[in-house]
């Protein structure tokens, strides 16, 4: 209890931001915390705590994402470097003008945030939040997904770039953001 | 290094992540480029704030409470309540009937009778008011079920072991203790098994008693013969409307396969 206690938030976060199914929150948690309460004779009073909860956490949000959307398909777009990603973000004049006033955007966006997380592919969309929210090095999320590191570092460049593209969109759409448009400028 | 490069690797130098040479190369490029450094403030800001928005919900007490009841880490906050107002009402009742009666003490209330609760939960599961929450007929089906929602380990015995033919598990609360229990038959003969973490049976003294004295505990409540043991880490109880030998073969049962069957 006091290893978990401070992690709630967190695991919550996780959870809520990750799966389909938001009424499973309760039964992922659930079955999380039970899964490893069972196996805690295996974990070594010391060592990762943090990442030891969330890999459990991690698996039943998968299982119980698969479990929903047994019929989807879901598939990592096609492998970009990311050199590619990140000049395709360089060349967005919108971009620039969300860089100089993220507020404003990010405000009224928060729906289409939580969407465009909810939408990415799972293994970008955990990466993207174990950084985020559990604030794991790139070598404890390579644990708990049980990925290469530079799987991590290729994908979490590339959910970033996502999330970046989606709040263009979002802020285009609600006239947000304008080529050309400056600091301040509504 | 020039902007590209730089700007490159802003994952690594944003996350703390990469080697301390990569970190000063880039530090040096950002001293002496006013355009980069403004760059990798900015997208460095951003992501802050992505961030925060990302993990802006505090923790929902409720939603943490229930859980760790469920999973039996704590005990409800209903019953930490009731038990303090219980405590609170029992001392006052105990100073005035002491008062008006020149102490007069009155028996202890009846503590919570395990026997009672479960042969009246199996009474419903055999009558069809109460339905097990999975249904199947695989025994590997129904212990793959418990494990995720039970704390404490839940097997169920293959039917070749004993003849419990398994129908049905679920979880349950029994005197606000967590319990799991399986529904099936042994021939034609309802029978359940109730296995609950052993350390709960310090909510049920008359079981717990009968325990200490012998290894298996054979007893009766209305038309229902049951017997109880400890195994492992859990107390297991069957019970059924059959002879008590068959129940105990169900139990013997229980204890003696690998979890891997």
């Amino acid at each position: 209890m006091r290893h978990l206690a401070p992690l709630q938030g967190a695991l919550e976060a996780y959870c809520r931001r990750s799966l389909h199914d938001p009424n499973s929150l309760r039964d992922v948690l659930q079955s999380a915390i039970a899964n490893a309460y069972r196996d805690f004779h295996l974990y070594v009073e010391g060592t990762n705590f943090r990442a030891w909860i969330f890999r459990y956490t991690h698996l039943e949000m998968l299982n119980c994402n698969r479990k929903f959307a047994r019929t989807r398909h879901e598939e990592l777009p096609a492998d970009l470097s990311v050199e590619d990603v990140w000049q395709l973000a360089l060349d967005e004049p919108l971009f620039k003008v969300l860089l100089d006033d993220p507020d404003a955007v990010l405000d009224q966006c928060g729906a289409a945030l939580a969407q465009a997380v909810r939408e990415m592919a799972s293994l970008e969309r955990a990466v993207l939040l174990l950084q985020a929210i559990g604030e794991f090095k790139y070598r404890e999320i390579a644990e708990i997904l049980q990925v290469p590191i530079g799987t991590v570092m290729s994908t979490l460049a590339r959910s970033r770039v996502r999330l970046r593209q989606r709040l263009v969109q979002c802020g285009e759409e609600l006239g947000l953001l304008r080529p050309g448009q400056t600091r301040g400028e509504p | 290094m020039n902007c590209n490069e730089a700007r490159h690797h802003w994952n690594l130098y944003h996350d703390s992540e990469g080697d301390a040479e990569l970190h000063f190369q880039i530090s040096e490029h950002l001293a002496g480029c006013a355009d980069c450094a403004e760059w990798f403030s900015q997208q460095s800001r951003l992501e802050s704030i992505l961030a925060e928005k990302l993990n802006s919900q505090p923790p929902t007490p409720e939603l943490w409470n229930e859980v760790l009841t469920r999973t039996g880490l704590v005990q409800p906050a209903a019953a930490r309540r009731w038990l303090w107002f219980a405590g609170v009402a029992a001392c006052a009742a105990v100073i005035v009937v002491a008062v008006l009666l020149n102490w007069n003490p009155s028996p202890p209330p009846p503590s919570p009778d395990l026997a009672k609760l479960t042969a009246a939960r199996h009474e419903r599961l055999v009558a069809g008011e109460e339905i097990p929450q999975f249904e199947s007929r695989s025994d590997l089906e129904v212990e793959g079920y418990l494990r995720k929602r039970v704390s404490f380990p839940v097997r169920c015995p293959p039917r070749k072991d004993a003849g419990f033919a398994v129908q049905g598990a679920g979880v349950c609360q029994l005197a606000e203790q967590p319990a799991a229990y399986l529904s099936g038959r042994v021939d034609d003969a309802p029978v359940s098994i109730f296995v609950l973490p052993r350390d709960s049976l310090a909510a049920f003294p008359h079981q717990r008693d009968a325990l200490r004295k012998e290894k298996t505990h054979r007893c009766r409540e209305g038309q229902y013969a049951m017997v109880l043991g400890v195994i492992d880490r859990n107390a297991v109880l069957v019970i059924g409307q059959t002879d008590p030998e068959r129940l105990e073969k169900v139990l013997s049962a229980y204890g003696t396969y690998p979890d891997h069957h």
